[in-house]
């Protein structure tokens, strides 16, 4: 399976990524009182957090790439960095084609609005134009099996309804690069399963995903290439076999430079 | 690879490569971004709608709460000032001249107060979605002016029956009017929603800070009264320099002083009509258009540059 989705070796690049450094202020106080309170004396009420260090790597179209760490890695910091959530201190970050974070399922829904007004903000929240959110309504709505409950207010829904109806939203958009954190985590197996036939349909498309997940099992099916990170470093890039086994060593070694604070 | 896996990677090695962070020149970040806002466009409309259909959602009224509370001001500030303070003495037909400012004002602190906690109140889309963020404080602006433009139906009743309008060409100050408001607004709403992300205490100093413009703005009194206390002084100079002075003045320039009515009863008042604004208002409209553009400008710079941090800080 994992062979299936592999790109032709001259295969155009769609991100790539140079000397990328992010690091994050973490203060403790917010309000002007505490501000003042605390002056002079807010070195100390400042933590400081490398989440990537100097990380740089080339994706080419159709690969299928599983960012992996243990929990504080960097490894979701980076899909934002990606995605342009998060902009990086330092380093370059260059990409082309039409990227599509999913980084939470339903980000944008309100409670308030009925499914179908939710379709079509969500689907213009994730780029498309009311015509295609038009074209691919009775699609999205028979993804989701909702059926009659599409004019109802969301709030209403059922916990696996409302991921069903986000999901189909979010497969409508059309990538070339697809990001994905952790969703394909949510719902009951037959949902999951769901998830993984559309994720190889993507692949056979010849669309680019970059998946950060926990799940080993997971990677080792879908993705081509992993990138093992720890403590904000690329400690491995390539085959998923090797990959797996520098993640499961990372757990035990000790971060590579200056021991990090604790993370928040 | 199948054909359609061939076909996309054509494409995508035609395409060029896109920074995701542009570190261009000043001018050219700021094309970059309008390019953004406007291929977002329709997201924004559908902001706006949101915002609008969630306010009143669950009442049974809905949109009639929109009308009530105008119509309520408008009761109490004509009963209570006009006539137990009896403002209306000094201020001809007060109904109408104290329901103008404040449906402009209502304008801008809806800007301003709903738009400086645009960010945080949007946390769940900009920590998962990567958008251009003004888009939060333009779509509060957005449903701002449609609740404007709703009151300015009650507005428009009010003057057909108090005011017996008569058609003049000064009615035209309404634009210049809704535009001050509406680019000042928007201008202070973009700068705000980004520091109150730093600053949590930004939204309450907008609260106490209206509370005070309101006062220092001829809404429930006349320039006219001004002018008699501080004209000609450098008070009266920083008085002007407001642009929702200068907004709400021209707005009853447009919509109050035209009236027959208002116009008789100030001359047996013994005061001359125009002396109710500023001579030289068409000049400081244009110069005070010309600096909010630029304050809208720097901004929209400043919430860029502040905008990469967002999605930690919230």
């Amino acid at each position: 399976m994992a062979s299936s989705g592999s790109p032709a070796v001259d295969a155009p690049l769609v991100v790539r990524l140079d000397g990328v450094s992010k690091h994050f202020v973490v203060r403790r106080e917010k309000s002007l009182k505490e501000r003042l309170v605390n002056f002079g004396r807010s070195r100390r009420h400042r933590e400081d957090f490398t989440a990537l260090t100097g990380v740089g790597f080339e994706i080419p179209v159709g690969q299928t790439v599983g960012l992996v760490g243990h929990n504080g890695s960097g490894k979701s910091t980076l899909l934002k960095v990606i995605g342009g959530i998060i902009a990086p201190d330092a380093g370059v970050v260059e990409r082309r084609g039409r990227i599509a974070a999913l980084l939470e399922l339903g980000a944008g829904f309100h409670p308030d609005l009925t499914g179908r007004e939710n379709v079509y903000l969500n689907g213009s929240v994730l780029g498309l134009s009311r015509n295609q959110i038009d074209e691919f309504f009775q699609s999205i709505v028979d993804f989701s099996e909702i059926g009659e409950f599409i004019d109802t207010q969301v709030k209403f829904y059922s916990s696996g309804m409302y991921v069903r109806l986000a999901f189909a939203v979010a497969v409508h958009v059309d990538p070339d690069v697809l990001l994905v954190d952790e969703v394909l985590a949510v719902g009951d197996e037959p949902f999951q399963r769901k998830c993984m036939d559309k994720i190889r349909q993507f692949q056979s498309e010849g669309r680019t995903i970059v998946i950060v997940s926990h799940s080993s099992d997971q990677i080792a099916d879908v993705c081509d290439r992993v990138i093992v990170l720890n403590h904000g470093h690329v400690v491995f890039d390539g085959e998923t076999g090797p990959g797996l086994e520098a993640l499961a060593a990372s757990f035990h070694t000790p971060p590579p430079g200056p021991a990090p604070e604790e993370q928040p | 690879m199948t054909d359609i896996a061939r076909l996309r990677a054509d494409r995508i090695a035609a395409l060029p490569f896109e920074r995701v962070e542009p570190t261009a020149g000043i001018a050219q970040g700021t094309s970059h971004a309008l390019r953004q806002l406007w291929r977002y466009r329709e997201l924004q409309g559908l902001l706006v709608r949101r915002e609008l259909k969630a306010r009143y959602k669950d009442s049974s009224l809905g949109f009639i709460w929109s009308f009530i509370r105008p119509v309520m001001l408008l009761l109490i500030y004509y009963f209570a000032i006009g006539y137990f303070l009896q403002a209306q003495r000094s201020i001809p037909v007060f109904g109408i001249f104290v329901f103008a400012g404040l449906v402009l004002w209502g304008l801008y602190s809806d800007i301003l107060v709903a738009g400086t906690m645009s960010i945080l109140t949007n946390a769940g889309l900009i920590k998962k979605v990567s958008l251009p963020r003004e888009i939060f404080p333009l779509a509060s602006a957005g449903s701002a002016f449609v609740n404007f433009l709703i009151q300015c139906a009650v507005l428009i009743a009010a003057v057909l029956v108090f005011g017996q309008m008569t058609f003049t060409w000064d009615v035209l100050y309404v634009f210049p009017a809704v535009l001050l408001v509406m680019v000042y607004g928007t201008a202070f709403a973009i700068l705000l929603s980004a520091l109150n992300v730093y600053l949590r205490d930004i939204q309450y100093l907008v609260e106490v800070v209206m509370l005070m413009l309101f006062w220092t703005s001829p809404i429930v009194y006349s320039y006219r009264m001004v002018a008699d206390v501080i004209g000609g002084t450098w008070l009266e100079a920083v008085y002007l320099a407001n642009p929702i002075t200068v907004a709400i003045l021209s707005f009853q320039r447009a919509v109050w002083l035209p009236s027959p009515s208002v116009q008789s009863q100030l001359t047996e008042m013994g005061i001359d009509p125009s002396t109710m604004h500023p001579a030289d208002l068409d000049v400081r409209i244009l110069v005070l258009l010309i600096v909010g553009l630029l304050l809208l400008w720097v901004s929209h710079r400043t919430f860029l540059r502040l905008q990469g941090n967002f999605a930690q800080e919230i």
